[in-house]
């Protein structure tokens, strides 16, 4: 449950250490954002991030729910590519589904 | 009878991980806190679906020539007098209390064994959910066969510097990976628009992933992921680096074109 003010690591090696999140992308007045959503956030510079881990739990239709220790996301650009190079740690595979194959793909480990 | 969720919970401080380390197939980590659900095995026909470990007619297991006769089976202490001296096979109730810790012996699960031992003799584990070795190679062959041909279409739209990768070994959500290099975003757009409607047609698979030209296309279909970079996202990305350890696998046509420069 990610929002305005929220500090989130970098999952990238895009250069950014933490970004705090400005606003949530998707629909006005949105309160918060779950894994795959994406944030504009700020460090120095506006960026746009997707968010890859949450400490408030992902719950799968399986029954199984994935909760991390920390709350991180990706810097992407305009058109959706990683900023970074290589993504570090671990990333849940519902971003698949959400069209962010490319961060999946970079990722060492998928949940 | 409904089991409660099972909770994970992952430490991702310790993940400044190599990321050329040769990956498990299977998504496990050594952070991974796993819980169990808390279920309890009561009805046997849940017991019938669960593990039954390798026995065999000289192992310990069924060591005793004893039978439990059925009224004391009922209760949980049994004394010598109740055994009868049978030479069937029969269970040890220490043994069975090690191999199945939630589950009280019953008449039922005796019987149950009786039966299944006559029915299969010697029972080794077999999850369900494993596919036999040779359906998954008949699934690799045909899948790799698709990925074949996606990468002879994107060869014959002059995509230079074709590489299919296998990449089953180190990733579970994809088996191959096609990486190609185009020139310009008509040029990946027309590759992308090819490779969808041959899947179409002659596969009738749909691509999930970019639609629009990118710098970096992507098309998902599932068991085979399609990337075309420009030349500068190809160098900066760098995915064959990343997926070293995957292996190559030779393209029946000729197509290490060079880099336009």
């Amino acid at each position: 449950m990610i929002q305005p003010q929220t500090h989130l690591n970098v999952a990238d090696n895009s250069g950014a250490r933490e970004l705090m999140c400005i606003r949530i992308l998707g629909a006005s007045n949105r309160r918060y954002a779950h894994i795959g959503d994406v944030i504009v956030a700020k460090n120095q510079k506006v960026v746009r991030a997707v968010i890859v881990r949450t400490c408030k739990e992902l719950k799968r239709n399986s029954g199984m729910i994935i909760r991390y220790d920390d709350n991180a996301a990706v810097v992407i650009d305009q058109e959706g590519n990683p900023k970074g190079t290589r993504i570090f740690g671990a990333i849940p595979r519902e971003l698949r589904q959400l069209n962010f194959t490319k961060i999946v793909s970079l990722a060492p480990e998928v949940l | 009878m409904a089991c409660s969720s099972s909770i994970i919970g992952v430490s991702s401080s310790i993940y400044k991980t190599n990321p050329f380390r040769k990956f498990t197939s299977t998504p496990t980590s050594s952070s991974f806190h796993f819980s169990n659900p808390s279920c309890s095995f009561t009805s046997t026909d849940r017991f019938k679906s669960s593990f039954l470990p390798a026995v065999t007619s000289k192992s310990s297991f069924l060591s005793k020539n004893r039978r439990l006769s059925k009224s004391s089976a009922l209760s949980d202490d049994y004394s010598e007098n109740d055994f009868e001296q049978e030479s069937e096979v029969t269970i040890d109730k220490r043994e069975f209390a090690q191999f199945f810790p939630n589950q009280k012996m019953s008449e039922d699960t005796d019987d149950m064994f009786d039966d299944l031992f006559k029915k299969y003799g010697k029972v080794v584990f077999k999850g369900n959910a494993q596919k036999s070795a040779i359906a998954e190679v008949d699934e690799d062959a045909e899948c790799l066969s698709f990925a074949v041909a996606l990468a002879k279409v994107a060869s014959d739209v002059k995509a230079s510097d074709i590489k299919l990768l296998f990449v089953k070994p180190l990733v579970y959500w994809t088996r191959f990976f096609i990486i190609a290099t185009a020139f310009s975003r008509p040029q990946i757009d027309a590759i992308g628009s090819k490779i969808r409607d041959l899947a179409e047609t002659q596969y009738g698979r749909t691509a999930t992933g970019d639609h629009k030209p990118n710098s970096w296309t992507l098309l998902d279909f599932g068991d085979v992921v399609v990337h075309i970079f420009l030349p500068p996202q190809r160098a900066l990305y760098n995915l064959e680096e990343f997926y070293a350890n995957a292996t190559l696998i030779d393209l029946p046509f000729e197509n290490q074109q060079t880099f336009r420069s």
